[in-house]
């Protein structure tokens, strides 16, 4: 058992984290999130 | 039937709840992340500030550097108590979002000329040290499955491939976590040996980076000591990785077949399903963000947004991978798999180094 909960874990990880960084792009993209500096 | 039933309604009634929870344990990692992130770029710019206002003429030493010293500091020392944990462990999925908004920076153009290098660097490279790292672990005489962990792990890309190789070879949980001690205690020592080889060699940012990303084992920490160097050394190391990861399915699917042919480990039924499974989809969102900056979809002060989310993002997976590295544990795990990682990864070191001054030289980086 704990090598499917594994393997499903490291699939959403990957997926959850394209998933924010598209969604970041987006928001950024329509000036919905004001510039970000460093 | 009736357990798995009631199991699967609790899980349905509860599962806001639970998800609820899991986000609320998070918080307190995360803000330890960003609270040792944020000082090591608090550090650097004042080093910085110090030293031009007094006119002392002192090298920079990245944020990256002092993240990552700052975290071994209280992982080695206080620890990271348990409520930390789990934020903590969020570090790789701040790395993953960073590369993929950090295609932002590169244009398609560009991923196709230095990631086909890569890629052809990287099939040389894997062939020669798949190849030393079996010889060598007979010579040592390592259980031959752990032998395959270290060598797919030292050979592409560190604890991710040997966590996709363990259920495909059928390796013991034993061989897994040593493979992967042996891989991480590797991985902290280049983080300050690449940088300093590199600048003795006066290697140009472009071939540092190369080299970064096709000899550093974990993805994590070959972005690290390719930011160690420069920003774009930084860049092109995680171009270099992630080009490397990609791989990582035809790997582990030859290792897969071999040790089903021997009869140690199940036959692989659907093979493209297999490569798609393994397949780490970050590459895909790096790719896109390339294509849609390569479009012009984003003007250019978007652009300078989206890479500096993305340094945020690296920002927390630097703090990560300081605060998760106990040499206490790494320690308990033996001499010879981290003496056959450490001349395997010497080996790794020194073939894609001539490897990477060959490409310069003949296929101008």
């Amino acid at each position: 058992m704990p090598e499917p909960t594994a393997r499903r874990r490291g699939l959403s990880l990957d997926v959850y984290a394209v998933a924010l960084a598209l969604i970041l792009a987006l928001l950024v993209r329509l000036n919905v999130i004001p510039t970000v500096k460093w | 039937m009736a357990t798995a039933a009631n199991t699967t309604r609790t899980i349905g009634l509860d599962e806001p709840i639970h998800l609820g929870r899991r986000i609320v344990a998070l918080v307190p990692g995360l803000l330890l992340l960003a609270a040792v992130g944020y000082a090591g770029k608090f550090i650097e710019q004042s080093i910085a500030a110090y030293t031009k206002s007094h006119h002392i003429v002192f090298p920079n030493i990245e944020y990256v550097l002092w993240a990552i010293v700052l975290g071994l500091l209280i992982a080695n020392t206080v620890g990271v108590p348990r409520i930390f944990q789990p934020g903590v462990a969020t570090y790789e999925f701040w790395l993953k979002a960073g590369i993929v908004l950090l295609g932002s920076r590169f244009l398609l153009g560009d991923i196709l000329h230095l990631g086909g290098i890569s890629l052809l660097l990287v099939a040389v490279a894997l062939t020669l040290s798949l190849t030393f790292m079996h010889i060598l672990g007979r010579s040592f005489k390592l259980k031959p499955k752990l032998t395959s962990l270290l060598a797919v792990g030292s050979s592409i890309c560190g604890v991710s491939a040997i966590i996709a190789a363990k259920p495909a070879i059928d390796a013991d949980d034993e061989d897994a976590s040593y493979a992967i001690a042996a891989i991480l205690a590797l991985g902290a020592l280049s983080l300050f040996t690449f940088p300093l080889i590199g600048h003795s060699l006066h290697l140009s940012d472009k071939a540092y980076g190369l080299w970064a990303g096709l000899a550093v084992d974990n993805t994590a920490e070959a972005t690290a000591a390719g930011a160690l160097y420069s920003d774009a050394a930084g860049k092109v190391a995680v171009l270099a990785k992630t080009s490397r990861n990609a791989l990582i399915g035809f790997v582990v699917l030859a290792y897969a077949i071999y040790w089903a042919s021997r009869g140690q480990a199940q036959a692989i039924g659907n093979k493209a399903q297999f490569l798609w499974q393994k397949f780490p989809k970050f590459v895909l969102g790096f790719l896109l963000i390339s294509l849609l900056a390569t479009l012009s979809f984003f003007t250019k002060p978007q652009l300078t947004s989206l890479a500096n989310l993305s340094r945020w993002a690296f920002l927390l997976t630097f703090a990560g991978v300081g605060l998760r590295t106990s040499f206490r544990e790494l320690g308990k795990q033996g001499w010879r798999p981290f003496a056959v990682g450490a001349i395997g990864e010497v080996f790794i070191a020194l073939v894609t180094l001539g490897l990477v001054y060959g490409a310069d030289r003949f296929l101008h980086l």
